[in-house]
């Protein structure tokens, strides 16, 4: 479904991707884990066609990247790690402005704008403004306006950051619900327990540079650190020794 | 684009402040400054009344004459004093000046010596002595010129026909002083400003206030832009099949549109409620209308495009906005600032469009003599929209 090849990027003296490879397969849940700065959104922005890599080759869904754009911005949804919402709107005004962007009819528009609030189970708040909501239920509405032009890759960009477990538990149902009806999702995320919970196979990423990729079981052995018992605190010990414990910008 | 624009119009009228101070608070700053201007309300065309202390230490026939002729004026009010006490009331800001005059003053004029009078004065406030200087130099002039010559006459024939008996010699006077031959038949005729009944000072009130108020809810939309940035809503837009540049654009038509609803709110409010005359080119209007919007639209994103951050623009754009509408006339009418700041005026959208809305609702002039200030007012829109373009691109739709 999607192909990174030796993909490159630099900005200025900064390089922020360097020779990353990966394949996702159709229906997979992919982790990208790394630490801040490591490189995680400028993946995230290349694979939505934002930043062109300087090099290497992405193919999603059988269309490179930099032949068609256009296509690629709507066989995918991105939640982006901010809440990026109208706050003066309310969550069904935000639903139809950003689903509009999509030119759905306007019919279906509202069809699936009512839907969607069903799957992130705010259809009675449907007619508040977004600054009433609570941060929990911000980042609901933040997923479901992504999910509006039906997309068949969804991309979550650190989507539970503050938020309580409650709503973090509602947040990882969706996502398992998605999956189970097909969709293929990448997954970033600083949380282990979160990759542990969901993700086929993860990627971790440091300094631009996949250092390691594979399921958790492959990672455990790529590391060195065979400790099944302990599954909590396993991709954590996993993470630490191959991305470093020195402390980031 | 027209989501885009209708989403920002959504969350314009959902902020009820930005109502507030678009519409509401110009409309009370333009009545205020009306008012200040004294341009509605009971005001008859003139000026209040200058008082002027008098002092006359002569006190002799000529000089009660001119005190008279002084107080019978309707821009003075003689207040009689005397001459220590009026250079103290002077001097105290109570009065702006006082007339002395000296003892001799009548011996002065008939014997054509130096007339002893004096005028003190407090030079700042040099609007009131404007008044003071243009009536009485034209009172004095005319009336001692009046006696001068009377007496003149009166030692000459003396002096050449003193044999000529006194009802000859009356007559003659009479007829060298006759007030029609004294009289300098010079016609005053205001030509500007007669051909439509708006005060002048409403014309300032509302064009000036218009445009210093269209340029602060201008600069909100384009800081708005930096406040979405932040917000991460632009990041979402990119991610959208939509081109970064449309982004741009849609706020900038929401910018003109709010802009045009705006100027289009306050003549309609100046017209209903403050009674300007709507008598004027309407193409004139209308094209006015348009470029003076297009042109503090683009100069308001330009001022959220050279920003960096949110707070770094509204700080700006405050600082330009009110220096530019200080310099272009928004707040002081450009008629009373020195000639230098009027030159520097030049630079400010709002010299441009306050002249413009003078030619259309002072001179009443028509659309083709009004184009050089609209060709004006587009052509900084030009600019300031490729400038906004090029720096939005650079530093905006960059992530």
């Amino acid at each position: 479904m999607i192909t990174l090849k030796s993909v490159y990027k630099t900005f200025g003296n900064i390089e922020a991707v360097k020779n990353v490879s990966f394949n996702i397969g159709k229906g997979e849940i992919f982790g990208i884990l790394g630490p801040n700065g490591a490189g995680k959104s400028t993946i995230v922005n290349i694979l939505n066609t934002l930043v062109r890599p300087d090099r290497g080759d992405v193919i999603i869904d059988g269309i490179n990247i930099r032949n068609d754009g256009n296509t690629i911005k709507l066989i995918m949804g991105v939640v982006p790690q901010e809440i990026a919402l109208y706050e003066e709107l309310s969550a069904y005004e935000n639903l139809m402005f950003w689903g509009g962007l999509y030119n759905i009819p306007k019919p279906e528009l509202r069809a699936k704008a009512i839907e969607t609030l069903g799957i992130v189970d705010l259809v009675n708040r449907k007619d508040d403004r977004i600054k009433t909501f609570s941060g929990g239920m911000k980042r609901r509405i933040n997923i479901a306006c992504s999910l509006l032009h039906n997309p068949r890759i969804l991309v979550l960009d650190e989507p539970t950051v503050g938020v309580d477990p409650q709503n973090r538990n509602h947040i990882f149902e969706v996502i398992e619900r998605l999956n189970s009806e097909g969709m293929t999702i990448i997954y970033t995320t600083h949380y282990m327990e979160e990759a542990e919970r969901f993700c086929d196979r993860i990627a971790i990423i440091d300094t631009g540079q996949i250092v390691a990729q594979g399921t958790l079981k492959e990672l455990r052995h790529i590391s060195g650190i065979e400790d099944p018992d302990s599954r909590g605190t396993n991709l954590e010990s996993i993470y630490l020794k191959l991305t470093g414990k020195e402390l980031r910008d | 684009m027209f989501k885009l624009f209708k989403k920002d119009l959504t969350l314009f009228l959902h902020d009820r402040r930005s109502v507030i101070l678009s519409f509401f608070l110009p409309v009370i700053l333009i009545t205020l400054f009306a008012f200040a201007y004294g341009s509605i309300g009971s005001y008859n065309g003139r000026s209040e009344p200058v008082e002027l202390l008098v002092a006359d230490l002569d006190l002799t026939g000529s000089s009660k004459e001119i005190v008279n002729k002084i107080d019978s004026l309707e821009d003075i009010v003689v207040v009689v004093s005397d001459s220590v006490r009026s250079r103290e009331l002077v001097i105290k800001g109570e009065y702006v000046s006082a007339l002395i005059i000296y003892k001799g003053f009548q011996d002065s004029l008939k014997y054509g010596n130096s007339i002893p009078v004096e005028l003190i004065y407090d030079r700042s406030r040099e609007m009131e002595i404007g008044i003071l200087q243009q009536n009485l130099i034209s009172t004095i002039m005319s009336s001692t010129g009046k006696i001068i010559v009377n007496s003149s006459i009166e030692r000459y024939m003396q002096d050449q026909f003193p044999d000529i008996d006194k009802k000859t010699r009356d007559a003659i006077l009479k007829t060298a002083i006759r007030k029609d031959n004294n009289s300098l038949a010079v016609k005053w005729t205001s030509i500007v400003g007669e051909r439509n009944d708006t005060k002048l000072g409403l014309i300032q009130a509302v064009a000036g206030t218009a445009i210093l108020m269209l340029l602060f809810s201008v600069a909100g939309v384009g800081t708005s832009i930096l406040e979405e940035k932040e917000n991460g809503t632009i990041k979402r837009l990119l991610y959208s099949p939509l081109k970064g540049s449309t982004i741009l654009y849609s706020k900038m038509l929401f910018a003109f549109f709010i802009s045009v609803l705006q100027l289009t709110a306050m003549f309609l409010f100046a017209w209903l409620v403050l009674n300007m005359d709507m008598n004027v080119s309407m193409s004139g209007l209308i094209l006015m209308i348009i470029s003076t919007s297009f042109a503090v639209s683009s100069l308001g994103i330009f001022l959220a495009a050279i920003a960096k951050t949110r707070h770094q623009a509204q700080n700006l754009s405050t600082i330009i906005i009110l220096v530019m509408s200080a310099i272009g006339g928004s707040m002081i009418p450009m008629f009373i600032m020195p000639a230098i700041l009027q030159k520097i005026a030049l630079v400010s959208v709002n010299y441009w469009g306050i002249q413009g809305f003078y030619d259309l609702f002072w001179r009443v002039l028509p659309l083709e003599e009004i184009l050089p200030k609209i060709l004006i007012l587009m052509g900084i829109g030009v600019v300031m929209t490729i400038l906004s373009i090029r720096l939005f691109r650079k530093r905006i739709m960059k992530l």
